[in-house]
């Protein structure tokens, strides 16, 4: 069913997921993103690191055109997602984001039931033919956020209710129950004491066997932690890229060193 | 859900390309589309209203600024005079004259109509007691030729307005078809004319009888006094309140009642603040019904929620640091409010003061039941003190007054009095969006 | 006019005792200002401040207490025989003061001499004749004992008034005293005049309580009386609204329910107006909305916030009205009898509250975090989901809160219905019929004809008593359900 033959772009071990070529950002006149290319892999975990305003949130949301929702945004250069040029005018955005899920810094869960919030993406979707499949997804995008046990008593109970790091797991329940390829997460644990960091850490790595998942994150230790490719930022420029083993222990650039060992940021 | 359930395998979503829209997309797209046309739609009833309102405002309200005027230049001998005054029935007699020479101008000017006295007074009321009148009081103009200026009777100015048709009219003694000939041939003459009427803005009210006259003026001073009443009392009590309980008020119970009590009285039906004003200003302090004074304290009571709700939002829009600042060089807090804070919460204050004003400016219910509608203000009010204690009626309630009449000319008069309402109104929104942007400070 | 002489004065005063006070200060510092405690003008604040607050609050009660205590006085001078049957002793009360009155202007006007006016043997008829010929206005014919207690009433005024100012001027210059003789270098004058304004702070902040507790007690005092004149059963039940004006009470049917339901019915269309399309536009202007259409088509709409009443209510009568007529009228449809109907008032008055509803809306839809957009946008939700299924629903506590504010201003509005719903009460279902409302009652009840102390006048009192209650209660409600809303978010 793919357009464009993927054996092309299959250069390396995994398929290219999404590839950006010179992309540009601008809010304004603010020139946020310059020239950015990157290409992301399928089924990896994937860390934008980089001091804060160095523009990898906003490359983050070009993956899935949040950044359509700001008036003065503008994008230029190319984003494909398998092949498809996701800035094409053809493209439906609502589509693009149902294939490239997102899980936010804060957590914000609708003020639904628990129930509801994860329903309401495979409702809106049409993903469910009826009642039982709608609970079946519930419950498995539930239990794959690792947060059934706690919940399955009070799926009735208001989502707003749950602590911090249930709340941001509920967030990704939600995401992943419109069986999403693509999961950009953007600071997912900067809201979250460690306890639930670890939780969510763990589910970041358990998401890599089914989806390609793109992390931005401010610290050092969990890009190491969770991500096999590691992308640097700097004033809007990606400076390096690479497995992020070599990015840790043997970075090429000279910004990138003295950002990992704390020098800038 | 069963754990039997979570064995099947993952049913994966149908790969799909971006580019093409399945039908469900379209689908729900069609259903955004939708949506947005409702916002639309209800955006425009908003504004197609707005423009009714806007539309049949100046329609109906413009004629009311316009008055038909007869204006014949008319000569009058000595002898004539003598012999006027001789006769049984004299102002007939001056009639007389003033008709044949109304038909030798006609007749000069080449128009062919005929009338008789009856419709002369009709088209313009009773020429010949004015034509004596005048005479009378000044002999000295006989002999040379007199510019007479008449207001023409309210159907003929309805028929210059659009009012009275042709098709509409049936003949009646206040008017026949006969006489709209005998006013077209006047009006191509030059004779009848149209003119700005500066009594509308200037006068008093007249009767019921006499649509024509009537003016607004007496009453726009009537609520000049009471927005004087108003903006003396309501600007500083409410400033003192909103001081108090933005600043000082200890949170206890009784502030809480404040509180509510102040929100509560802003939604209070404005009709319930004429009961108060009627049964305690009236009633009970005797004060003078249909005054300016009493329908200025009510429009305080009324406005003072607005004045104290938005000088709170101005006041607490000032950071904390500067009342920090003020008390670490040793102000004490009443200094630190006085000297700082309010002097930069003042624009805010001001334009709050500025709307509530404007809203009281407008409001009517409460001055129906204090005896400012229905009473006719038919002159100004002789002195700076009588104009709060003189009955006067105010712009709206002569509005209300008008629209109350049974003659359908008041109406138009009513309209052209909301003319003169919003754009005072117009006025002090536009001073206040200046003041808005010309002090507000974003901390 | 004496009183406002007598402020002068005290103001005057206050102003002398102002520069003397400050002047003392300074001179108990030997001249140098670094020595005493407060600034200067402290001192001489303090010293106005306690010759204007004592003389200025006992002039106010004064006045306030002198003519009740006059008329005590003077009610005990007429004796009961002089009370005729259907009159009152408040009535007669009314003309002693009309007749005092007429003595004064008078007097003022040279028509009678002053020793004249006053004397008690005066001739009765030459009194009356002479009021008469000054363009005094006198009830037929004075009575003996009514001109005697006219010019006992108009003694016992002056001598009071009198009194008052001596007793004012002294209060004003003993606090001048008091307050020079404190003044010395270690006088705290700033706190004490702090304290002072603090009181006036608190006094004013009291007046909305005090505007409250005017309202109820004008309210539930006459309510009281129509109560006892008429039964309170009746007036809750009866299904009919018949105030007779002939007579004195009697005949009349003062039933609220049929008021009520137009009351009801007017705002329900109100509201079917207002709602659908305030709600849909806030939704568009703060969702879809660009920011050029936004700030052309807000402030639009808010003009329609801004016109008076009056204005709607001429609208009603002359433009909807008539519009309406052509089409449903004898000539249309023919199921409308005249212009003012049900129907004519609740489409102006929707149209009035269309801007309500929307800006109150608008706030409380913007007050939804961005992140409950961004999390449903991020679900690849359209923009018309995200609000059906995610903001409306969040805000709707408050916007429910809105519409019960919009609904009491509907109840409340009082010009739309005088002027566009009719006179006749009715209940009936058809909107095209003539209905009335609580509120067009009040006026038509207090501004007719009818006698103050006669049922048909105060039945208004109970009417206006009942729309307070409503009102009151949906305001409390929807406060309520508002403040908890924000909560939420905060």
């Amino acid at each position: 069913m793919y357009d464009v033959p993927n054996t092309e772009i299959n250069v390396e071990q995994r398929d290219i997921k999404i590839s950006a070529r010179k992309v540009q950002v601008y809010y304004g006149t603010t020139h946020a993103i310059k020239d950015v290319n990157c290409e992301i892999q399928d089924k990896t975990v994937t860390a934008f690191i980089g001091p804060s305003g160095c523009g990898k949130s906003t490359f983050l949301r070009c993956l899935n055109r949040m950044n359509d929702t700001i008036d003065i945004c503008r994008v230029e250069g190319d984003i494909t997602i398998d092949g498809e040029d996701i800035y094409d005018k053809r493209v439906d955005p609502v589509q693009l984001r149902a294939k490239v899920g997102m899980v936010f810094q804060k957590p914000n869960p609708f003020p639904k039931s628990i129930y509801d919030n994860v329903a309401y993406g495979p409702r809106i979707h049409g993903l469910a033919r009826n009642k039982a499949d709608l609970d079946v997804i519930v419950e498995r995008s539930l239990r794959r956020a690792a947060i059934w046990d706690e919940v399955k008593d009070r799926l009735d109970a208001p989502g707003t209710g749950l602590s911090g790091g249930q709340q941001q797991r509920l967030c990704i329940a939600r995401a992943v129950a419109t069986e999403p390829e693509v999961l950009l997460m953007d600071e997912p644990c900067s809201a979250l004491d460690p306890i639930a960091t670890s939780q969510v850490e763990e589910l970041i790595d358990e998401l890599r066997q089914e989806y390609s998942v793109v992390i931005v994150t401010h610290s050092m230790q969990q890009a190491a932690r969770v991500s096999q490719k590691t992308a640097f930022f700097h004033l809007g420029h990606l400076v390096e890229y690479g497995d992020t083993s070599k990015i840790f222990t043997n970075p090429v650039d000279s910004r990138t060193e003295s950002y990992i060992t704390g020098r800038i940021g | 859900m069963t754990d039997a359930s979570m064995d099947t395998p993952t049913p994966r979503r149908k790969k799909i390309s971006l580019v093409a829209d399945d039908a469900r997309t379209k689908k729900r797209n069609k259903a955004e589309k939708r949506f947005q046309a409702y916002g639309i739609g209800a955006i425009a009833i908003g504004l197609f209203f707005l423009l009714v309102l806007a539309t049949s405002i100046l329609r109906s309200g413009i004629p009311a600024f316009t008055t038909t005027v007869v204006s014949v230049e008319f000569t009058l001998q000595q002898e004539e005079f003598d012999e006027a005054e001789g006769q049984l029935f004299k102002t007939k007699a001056y009639s007389n004259y003033f008709i044949s020479a109304l038909q030798t101008t006609l007749t000069e000017k080449g128009i062919k109509v005929s009338f008789d006295e009856a419709s002369i007074e009709r088209v313009m009321g009773k020429i010949g007691s004015t034509l004596r009148e005048h005479y009378s009081a000044s002999p000295d103009t006989l002999g040379q030729p007199v510019d007479f200026s008449l207001g023409a009777s309210s159907r003929v100015d309805g028929y210059f307005k659009g009012r009275v048709t042709r098709e509409g009219l049936q003949d009646s003694r206040f008017l026949t078809l006969a006489d709209l000939d005998l006013v077209d041939a006047l009006a191509e003459a030059g004779i009848i004319t149209t003119t700005f009427d500066w009594n509308f803005i200037t006068g008093a009210d007249s009767g019921v009888d006499n649509p024509g006259g009537a003016g607004i003026g007496a009453s726009v001073v009537g609520s000049f006094f009471m927005m004087l009443v108003v903006l003396f009392l309501s600007l500083p009590i409410g400033v003192a309140a909103s001081i108090y309980l933005e600043e000082f008020a200890p949170q206890n119970r009784w502030t809480d009642l404040v509180e509510v009590n102040i929100s509560n009285l802003a939604a209070v039906p404005s009709i319930v603040f004429g009961i108060l004003g009627l049964a305690v200003f009236i009633q009970f302090a005797h004060l003078p019904q249909s005054a300016p004074l009493v329908g200025g304290l009510v429009l305080t009571l009324m406005t003072l929620p607005t004045i104290i709700i938005s000088t709170r939002a101005s006041l607490k829009a000032v950071p904390p640091s500067i009342r920090d600042a003020a008390l670490g060089v040793g102000a004490s807090r009443m200094q630190s409010v006085f000297h700082h804070v309010l002097p930069l919460a003042m624009p805010g204050i001001l334009t709050g003061t500025i709307i509530g004003l404007a809203q009281a400016l407008g409001e009517t219910a409460p001055l129906l039941l204090i005896g400012m509608v229905g009473f006719v203000a038919r002159g100004y009010p002789d002195g700076f003190i009588s104009g709060f204690i003189d009955p006067n009626s105010a712009m709206p309630a002569q509005i209300y007054t008008w629209a109350a009449r049974a003659d359908a000319s008041f109406y138009e008069k009513a309209w052209g009095g909301i003319i003169i309402l919003l754009i005072f109104l117009l006025t002090m929104n536009i001073i206040a969006i200046i003041l808005r942007r010309r002090f507000e400070r974003r901390w | 006019m004496p009183v406002f002489w007598l402020i002068v004065i005290v103001l005057a005063l206050a102003a002398v005792g102002f520069i003397l006070g400050r002047a003392r200060a300074l001179q108990s510092a030997g001249g140098d200002r670094r020595d005493l405690h407060s600034l200067p003008i402290y001192y001489g604040s303090n010293v106005a401040m306690k010759s204007l607050v004592p003389a200025f609050l006992l002039m106010i009660g004064w006045l306030i207490a002198q003519p009740f205590a006059v008329n005590y006085a003077v009610s005990g001078m007429i004796p009961d025989s002089v009370i005729s049957e259907g009159s009152s002793r408040g009535l007669i009360l009314a003309e002693v003061r009309r007749t005092s009155d007429g003595l004064t202007n008078a007097v003022a006007s040279g028509a009678l001499t002053d020793d004249m006016a006053r004397d008690a043997g005066a001739d009765l008829d030459a009194v009356t004749t002479r009021l008469k010929d000054a363009g005094q206005v006198v009830t037929s014919q004075i009575t003996q004992p009514v001109l005697h207690a006219a010019q006992r009433y108009r003694a016992l005024n002056a001598t009071g008034n009198w009194v008052m100012t001596g007793l004012v001027l002294l209060t004003a210059l003993v606090g001048v005293l008091w307050g020079l003789k404190e003044t010395n270098a270690d006088f705290r004058a700033r706190n004490v005049v702090e304290q002072g304004v603090m009181a006036l702070l608190i006094a004013a902040a009291s007046i909305a309580v005090l505007t409250t507790i005017g309202i109820v007690f004008s309210l539930i005092g006459n309510t009281w009386v129509f109560f006892n004149l008429y039964p309170a059963g009746d007036f809750f039940t009866l299904l009919e609204w018949a105030p007779s004006f002939s007579g004195r009470g009697g005949s009349s049917s003062l039933g609220v329910l049929p008021l009520l339901w137009g009351t009801f019915y007017i705002s329900i269309v109100a509201l079917l107006v207002a709602v659908p399309v305030g709600l849909f536009a806030a939704v568009y202007l703060s969702e879809y909305a660009s920011p050029t259409v936004r700030s052309f088509a807000k402030p639009m709409l808010e003009v329609l916030a801004g016109i008076p009443t009056i204005v709607y209510g001429l609208f009603a009568l002359l433009t909807i009205g008539p519009m309406l007529l052509s089409v449903f009228g004898p000539d249309g449809t023919g199921w409308m009898g005249g212009q003012r109907a049900v129907i004519t008032a609740g489409l102006a008055m929707g149209i009035m509250l269309i801007p309500f509803v929307s800006s109150l809306s608008d706030d409380i839809i913007n007050a939804v975090p961005q992140a409950m957009r961004d999390g449903s946008y991020g679900l690849g939700a359209t923009k018309s989901e995200t609000i059906k299924q995610v903001i409306l629903p969040a805000a709707l506590p408050g916007i429910v809160g809105a519409i019960l504010l919009a609904a009491s201003r509907a109840i409340g509005e009082t010009m739309i219905v005088v002027l566009g719903a009719g006179a006749a009460a009715r209940l009936s279902l058809n909107p095209f019929e003539a209905m009335t409302t609580v509120t067009a009652k009040i006026v038509s009840q207090l501004t007719g004809d009818s006698d103050f102390a006669s049922p048909e006048a105060l039945v208004a009192f109970a009417l206006g008593m009942s729309l307070f209650v409503l009102t009151l209660g949906l305001n409390v409600l929807a406060l309520f359900i508002v403040r908890k809303y924000r909560e939420q978010y905060d």
